[in-house]
């Protein structure tokens, strides 16, 4: 278990990445500050503003991006020229991997709520169920990390997995129609509401403040399913990978 | 003319540089048309966010040779700085002008409805050399590639937000309405409209004028700081 003496480190080196913070929190905040000027009294046609549904697609939105920071740190520390002396350590290389991981998802998390608690108590947006919003961040940040693990072992060059990984985060920004509306056929409609991680938590968090529990949980059941898919895959990719 | 030469070739080389500088002018060319707003299809708005993008990716090119040492060596070949930022920036301008053109006559030819696609293009053509200056003054900052494209993409995404390229500016209140006439982004977008609602060509012509003001500007900038 001497792998639990690194994490205090791994975080902090996380907590220190200067770049991260700017891109997934300072970014987001300003944006939603910026939205909130303009879009603070605009209601549409339910009733809801529309400053409630961007501070949800906001948050969720920056959650695609969290797994930048795991495969930063996995290719660092495993398959650089930090591999050997990696080695040579005295402990378990799988468990210090799994604590990447786990402290670069846990990073993500703690960005998702720093976002919920700004656009709470600074900008006055009622989000809801707080409660269920978190456990649909978590999701996300658990599948965004498996997304660019994988990406990561599958493909030969680093940059180019990096670049892979903001085309997962972009193209179902895109796809969910958030820029701009989609084409209405039957491929664009799923990838627009099933086949996408984040119309899928969108939603689910939406429904869950209608009071629809049960039609969110089904949303959280897919991005489960999903998660539990590509663990399986990322473990396979990571071992031929490693060796 | 060797720089240029091989400032065209390094571009081209990379392949991620390749898929950005010829795939996502012709996605742009696809996308639909939104109704009311804007004026041109999505696409022709976008473009203006992909060519901010294409510019800094082309100028850390710059930051490559600095920290390789390159324009240390270049210093005591019989060439002069202004050679070596000339060659650079020709081939960059050049590389952008093409996909300009590829974006508004590639439009035409499958029926874009683009209102004056010549003008469209000079709008194009000003605005990516403002691009390029902004992202030359950019890189004169930063000393990590990385670094340097990262910060960017968070100054390219207020940029494109308060220039009204993501948002109209209709929606804006006051204050930020003023703001927006900073960003060279807001005067892309007053060209874009003018090519849909515009009467007057003065106008037209103030757009450019600001916009090549901008790029006189930051080249300015840029090359005060001597690259090594």
């Amino acid at each position: 278990m001497r792998v639990i003496s690194t994490l205090p480190f791994t975080l902090l080196r996380m907590l220190k990445s200067y770049i991260f913070l700017l891109l997934l929190l300072v970014v987001p905040m300003l944006l939603l500050t910026f939205f909130y000027f303009i879009l603070s009294d605009a209601v549409n046609e339910s009733g809801e503003s529309y400053l409630y549904e961007t501070a949800i697609s906001q948050v969720l939105v920056f959650q695609l991006f969290g797994g930048s920071i795991v495969m930063t740190f996995i290719h660092y520390d495993l398959f650089t020229k930090h591999k050997e002396r990696m080695q040579l350590l005295p402990f378990h290389l799988p468990m210090y991997a799994a604590s990447i991981v786990a402290c670069g998802t846990l990073f993500s998390i703690i960005l998702g709520v720093c976002l919920m608690v700004f656009s709470h108590f600074v900008l006055g947006v009622m989000l809801g169920n707080e409660l269920w919003m978190l456990v649909i961040i978590c999701l996300m940040a658990i599948l965004s990390s498996l997304v660019c693990l994988i990406l990561t072992f599958s493909v030969k060059s680093f940059k180019l997995a990096e670049r892979l990984s903001e085309i997962y985060g972009i193209g179902f920004v895109v796809l969910a129609g958030l820029f701009f509306p989609m084409p209405q056929t039957p491929f664009f409609q799923f990838m627009g509401s099933y086949g996408n991680p984040l119309a899928l938590s969108i939603m689910s968090v939406k429904e869950m403040n209608r009071g629809n529990s049960s039609e969110a949980l089904q949303y959280a059941c897919i991005l489960l399913l999903a998660i539990a898919v590509l663990f399986v895959v990322m473990l396979l990719t990571g071992r031929r990978k490693w060796g | 003319m060797t720089i240029f030469r091989y400032t065209l070739i390094r571009s081209f080389g990379n392949k991620t540089n390749l898929l950005f500088l010829t795939l996502f002018p012709v996605i742009c060319i696809f996308l639909p048309q939104g109704e009311p707003w804007p004026p041109l299809p999505y696409g022709y708005q976008y473009f203006g966010i992909v060519m901010l993008f294409v510019g800094i990716r082309l100028a850390t090119l710059i930051i490559e040779d600095r920290v390789n040492g390159v324009v240390k060596r270049l210093a005591i070949a019989p060439i002069s700085y202004l050679h070596y930022l000339s060659g650079h920036l020709l081939a960059y301008a050049v590389i952008m002008v093409l996909q300009c053109v590829i974006v508004v006559y590639g439009g035409v030819a499958i029926g874009r409805e683009l209102a004056q696609p010549h003008l469209l293009l000079l709008l194009y053509v000003s605005y990516s050399f403002v691009a390029l200056a902004i992202a030359l003054a950019w890189v004169s900052i930063f000393r990590s590639k990385d670094t340097a494209f990262l910060v960017y993409m968070s100054l390219i995404f207020f940029m494109s937000i308060l220039g009204g390229l993501i948002i109209p500016l209709e929606m804006f209140p006051d204050l930020l309405k003023r703001l927006a006439v900073l960003m060279p982004t807001y005067w892309l977008e007053r060209g874009l409209d003018w090519l849909v609602y515009g009467e007057r060509m003065a106008d037209y012509w103030i757009v450019q004028g600001v916009l090549w003001l901008y790029t006189i500007l930051f080249v300015t900038i840029g090359s005060f700081k001597k690259l090594y």
